[in-house]
């Protein structure tokens, strides 16, 4: 294991919206979520794994994701999350204000 | 964030963190497969998997706050933010806070007396396998009033069932022991009566105990242990048995000093010696929830204390006194049982008839539940109940409108506030749900105050309701039923004004709310209609108080004929003290010489007992009286002491009143009222003649006519008819009743009396005294407790109806202020423009009153049984209402009317 991969502190509330990003794409359990954003990542982004929990919830109580009891591919008994109508817009919103802030971030970064 | 989600989350907050955990636990499993799975050992593993998930219980934690924590913490934002605004408004919190719990507090109050008499079951065991024999049968008397029915005496209460029929609970002993034979379907029976008033000395001192005679099985049947000794049973209820007596809780501690003491201590009922065995609990007053006897008796041991007349009882299959329950085997329903017995119980009775006529209306047997005891106290007060029930519900009904129309108001105030909360992204849930939080603790603060109104509220109703009766045992009390009842009450109250108000400020349509603050039609249509509805209930309860004001009027109204004021009644009973014939006559004139000297006391007499309950003490004379040959119909025959006629001041028309020339030994005699006078003797004088007394084998002399007077109670003409007066000490009755006439208030000389009493005798208790006026009032405790309550009612009614009104129309007044300066600044006149306010409240008015005339009228029908002497749609009482509730509404509406002509037309203008 190399270098040690970032963890994703750099920007907070993001893990939402990688929460939403991952569910948007497929339906998936708890560690199923974090292995997918390890690997799509290449692994340079490591989730705090334990901070998975409390957002998870979060999004279930806001209404943008929805948890049922189902199977994993290793056949084992998991909550697997699927996002909802209200997720994918939360997910809109979020993408675009993070590319509002990366641009000008970025610009902030190049100006210097 | 949807507020019912997170309810529901944090109901399900178990489940849900069960679920968690689960999750977490395959979390870690999974991580540790992993990096097993790169080659890691699996101890190593494991720790790993944790070292890199962070503090698991820390995390845990933080996931169930999500859930758990936020709702409580808005619910916390949306209390402080309730108790800020209603901190702010006090005049608004505190007028909703108090017509609430007016209204919380009256509902209370009814409520807890609807479950103490028609709810609560017996404090015994098991008491739903309990069932009550009854039966009934057409009424033992046809239209000719000739007697042909198999129950040949009764001694006890009989009710009118339907149709004409009679029910009653009162068995021959022959038909208990046929029941309690048959033990397929109950298994235990017991059976007790009535021993009515007894004098039970202890240590010498005498006074009144009610007494209960109960068979064997009476205290194993319902299941109850005895506070201190043992209980009657089986081996005490037997003729010659060792005369035993079972005393209740409270006479043990107010005799005995409490139970531990009472226990092997020998007592004497009507002079008669018995032994206390034990003391029933504290809890139990028997099977009749009216009463609560002092004392418990064998069945049997009424040979001893009521000799020859008891004796004679228990064979006669054909006189009716002894009540049973029974206990339903598990597995029996009361239908079964119903069903076994009353072929049984038919099969018996049709025995015992004597004639074919006897035959034909036999007693039919019928089980009853028997769970809350008796029904005499359900039959009296069930439907006065439901009657004040609604009452009070309307009264509540017109606080809920009246708080949700001063709620409207402030909502249209609000309505500005609301709108850029609406508008700045609050969702529209949220906002309600701080108004329904706000209106519910509005509600909860009108609940709790209102507990305590109602607290004060049953101790006033208990003593409207005993009016003065010293054995009164009914005891409503605030248990947690009646206190839940009215916290579900208070909650619903809340959520019901306060969802309409807050779902009108926060329509989604902001945007005119926003420019120019005002609101449309629609929240002044509401509180129009919330006005005329108050209207309208307040009507009702102005007609219903109306209604009974008018009763009570006219039974107060209801001449007597003899004095109601200035006199004193007490009773005393010398042969339950062992007074005998024929001493206990002289016993009896002695004392009412030595009362006529107290200094102040004008004259005294006494009966056998007082006028107004005369007929409920029998006749004084055994059967028949006839004239001649001739049958008198009707009259009623009362044992006067001397002077009875000048105490009572009863006019003397012929002849003379008794007096102390009457005694035992001389010629027997009689007065006779007037009617009876015009009656059997037309123009001819009656003084000299004879009434004959078959049955008592004696003839009494009229010596005098004495004036029409109502005997017995105010309400039924027939008992009003003749009068006969006979000399007690010719025929003397075993309880008299004295009568003082007395200067100033007769409960003045209640000691001096009583003094007396006991230095002649100090075994002969002194028992119900009480002013003619309370008892004559005692008879007709039911109409003064409505009109007293309905009057109040009425009142409340109407100015929490007026508050609202008043409400209204200040409301609409400021919201005109405008259109009324432009009117004014046009030429109109103050009186034009106070006028165009009070139309406006006699229009809402008018649609009240359309609405509930026909109401009232309708449910007046209703009340018929209830009232006396007025109709159920009485004009009169019709057109006072109207023209009260209308005076009432001017009232209300004149204070905004006279604002709304003091506007000064520039500065409305202006605001414009």
């Amino acid at each position: 294991m190399g270098r040690k991969p970032q963890k994703n502190d750099s920007l907070p509330g993001s893990l939402d919206m990688l929460i939403l990003r991952t569910l948007s794409l497929r339906d998936l359990h708890g560690y199923g979520i974090v292995q997918f954003i390890q690997q799509s990542s290449g692994n340079e982004l490591l989730v705090e794994e334990g901070s998975l929990y409390p957002a998870l919830q979060r999004l279930e109580l806001n209404g943008w994701i929805d948890g049922a009891w189902g199977v994993t591919p290793n056949n084992r008994r998991a909550r697997i999350y699927t996002i909802t109508a209200a997720g994918r817009q939360q997910l809109d919103v979020e993408t675009r204000q993070y590319a509002k802030l990366t641009l000008a971030i970025a610009r902030v970064m190049g100006a210097g | 964030m949807d507020p019912l989600r997170r309810l529901k989350y944090w109901l399900e907050n178990g489940k849900r963190s069960a679920a968690l955990r689960e999750e977490m636990e395959l979390h870690l499993a999974e991580k540790a497969e992993e990096l097993q799975t790169n080659g890691m050992a699996p101890d190593r593993a494991r720790a790993e998997a944790r070292r890199r998930f962070g503090n698991v219980g820390l995390k845990y934690e933080e996931s169930r706050e999500i859930w758990v924590t936020r709702f409580l913490s808005e619910l916390g934002q949306d209390i402080r933010y309730g108790l800020r605004t209603m901190a702010a408004n006090k005049a608004f919190t505190g007028l909703a806070v108090l017509s609430l719990a007016l209204g919380i507090g009256a509902n209370t109050t009814i409520f807890s007396f609807m479950e103490s008499i028609l709810l609560r079951s017996l404090p015994v065991a098991d008491p739903e396998s309990l069932v009550v024999l009854n039966w009934h049968s057409l009424a033992p008397r046809d239209a000719n009033k000739q007697s042909a029915h198999v129950m040949h005496g009764l001694q006890g209460m009989a009710w009118p069932g339907d149709k004409g029929s009679i029910a009653t609970g009162m068995f021959p002993y022959g038909a208990f022991e046929l029941i309690r034979a048959e033990n397929s379907v109950f298994s235990t029976v017991f059976g007790y009566f009535n021993g009515l008033n007894r004098t039970l000395a202890v240590r010498g001192q005498a006074s009144g105990a009610a007494t209960e005679y109960v068979t064997g099985e009476y205290f194993r049947g319902l299941g109850v242990s005895p506070a201190a000794g043992r209980l009657i049973d089986s081996n005490d209820d037997r003729a010659g048995a060792a005369p035993a007596a079972v005393i209740s809780y409270a006479t043990s501690q107010r005799r005995f000093g409490g139970p531990a003491d009472a226990v092997g201590q020998p007592i004497l009922v009507d002079n008669v010696p018995f032994t206390v065995i034990g003391v029933a609990p504290p809890e139990f007053f028997g099977v009749d929830p009216a009463a609560a006897p002092d004392l418990y008796l064998p069945l049997r041991s009424n040979l001893l204390v009521e000799g020859a007349h008891a004796a004679r009882m228990y064979p006669d299959d054909n006189f009716y006194w002894i009540e049973m329950m029974g206990r339903l085997r598990p597995g029996v329903t009361t239908a079964q049982a119903q069903a076994t017995l009353a072929s049984q119980f038919h099969q018996w009775v049709a025995a015992t008839a004597k004639t074919d006529r006897e035959r034909a209306n036999l007693p039919a047997l019928m089980l009853n539940p028997g769970a809350a005891g008796l029904g005499g106290l359900r039959r009296q007060y069930s439907k006065p109940l439901y009657v004040l029930l609604a009452m009070v519900a309307l009264i509540l009904a017109i606080a809920c409108a009246n708080i949700a129309n001063l709620l409207l108001a402030r909502a249209a105030a609000r309505r500005r506030e609301m709108a850029v909360r609406l508008s700045l992204g609050a969702g529209r849930l949220r906002v309600v749900r701080q108004l329904l939080t706000e209106s519910v603790m509005l509600a909860m603060l009108g609940g709790a105050l209102g507990v305590l109104f109602a607290v004060w509220g049953v101790q006033a109703l208990t003593v409207l309701l005993s009016n003065g009766r010293e054995n009164f045992t009914l005891h409503a009390e605030l248990d947690w039923n009646v206190l839940g009842v009215s916290a579900a009450i208070s909650v619903l109250c809340g959520l019901l004004f306060g969802l309409i108000p807050a779902m009108q400020s926060t329509r989604p349509d902001v945007l005119p709310a926003l420019k120019n603050g005002r609101e449309g039609g629609q929240g002044r249509r509401a509180q129009q209609l919330l006005a005329v509805a108050q209207i309208a209930m307040s009507f009702l309860l102005l007609f219903a108080a109306g209604l009974f004001v008018r009763t009570l009027d006219k039974l107060h109204s209801v001449q007597l004929g003899y004095a109601r004021e200035n006199i004193l009644l007490f009773s005393l009973n010398a042969r339950q003290a062992g007074h005998r014939d024929p001493e206990i006559a002289a016993f009896y004139n002695d004392l009412r010489k030595r009362f006529e000297s107290i200094p102040g006391v004008r004259a005294a007499t006494l009966s056998q007992s007082s006028i107004i309950n005369a007929p409920r003490t029998g006749q004084a004379v055994r059967g028949p009286m006839k004239i001649g040959a001739i049958n008198i119909e009707g009259a009623q025959a009362l044992a006067a002491g001397p002077g009875f006629l000048t105490t009572m001041q009863i006019p003397i028309l012929a002849g003379r009143e008794i007096d102390d020339r009457d005694q035992p030994g001389s010629l027997p005699v009689a007065v006779i009222s007037e009617r009876l006078a015009r009656t059997y003797f037309e123009n001819e004088n009656p003084v000299g003649r004879r009434i004959t007394l078959p049955d008592e084998k004696r003839d009494v002399e009229i010596v005098g006519v004495a004036a029409n007077l109502r005997y017995g109670g105010l309400k039924n003409e027939e008992e009003s008819a003749m009068t006969v007066f006979v000399a007690a000490t010719q025929f003397p009755p075993d309880r008299v009743t004295y009568a003082l006439r007395t200067a100033g208030d007769p409960l003045g000389y209640v000691n001096r009396a009583r003094e007396i009493v006991r230095e002649a005798d100090s075994r002969v208790p002194v028992t119900n005294v009480v002013t003619q006026a309370a008892e004559i009032d005692r008879t007709i405790s039911r109409e003064l407790m409505f009109a007293k309550l309905c009057t109040g009612f009425a009142i409340l009614a109407l100015l929490t109806a007026c508050v609202g009104l008043y409400g209204t129309m200040s409301y609409s007044v400021a919201r005109q202020a405008g259109e009324i300066g432009i009117r004014m600044a046009l030429g109109a006149q103050r009186g034009t423009v106070v006028w165009m306010v009070l139309r406006r409240v006699l229009l809402l008015a008018a649609v009240g009153l359309a609405i509930s005339v026909p109401a009232a009228l309708g449910a007046s029908r209703l009340v018929k049984s209830l009232l006396f002497g007025t109709q159920p749609n009485d004009p009169g009482t019709l057109a006072l209402a109207g023209f009260v509730l209308v005076t009432a509404a001017l009232l209300a509406g004149y204070a905004p009317a006279r604002r709304a002509s003091r506007i000064d037309p520039l500065a409305a203008l202006r605001q414009e």
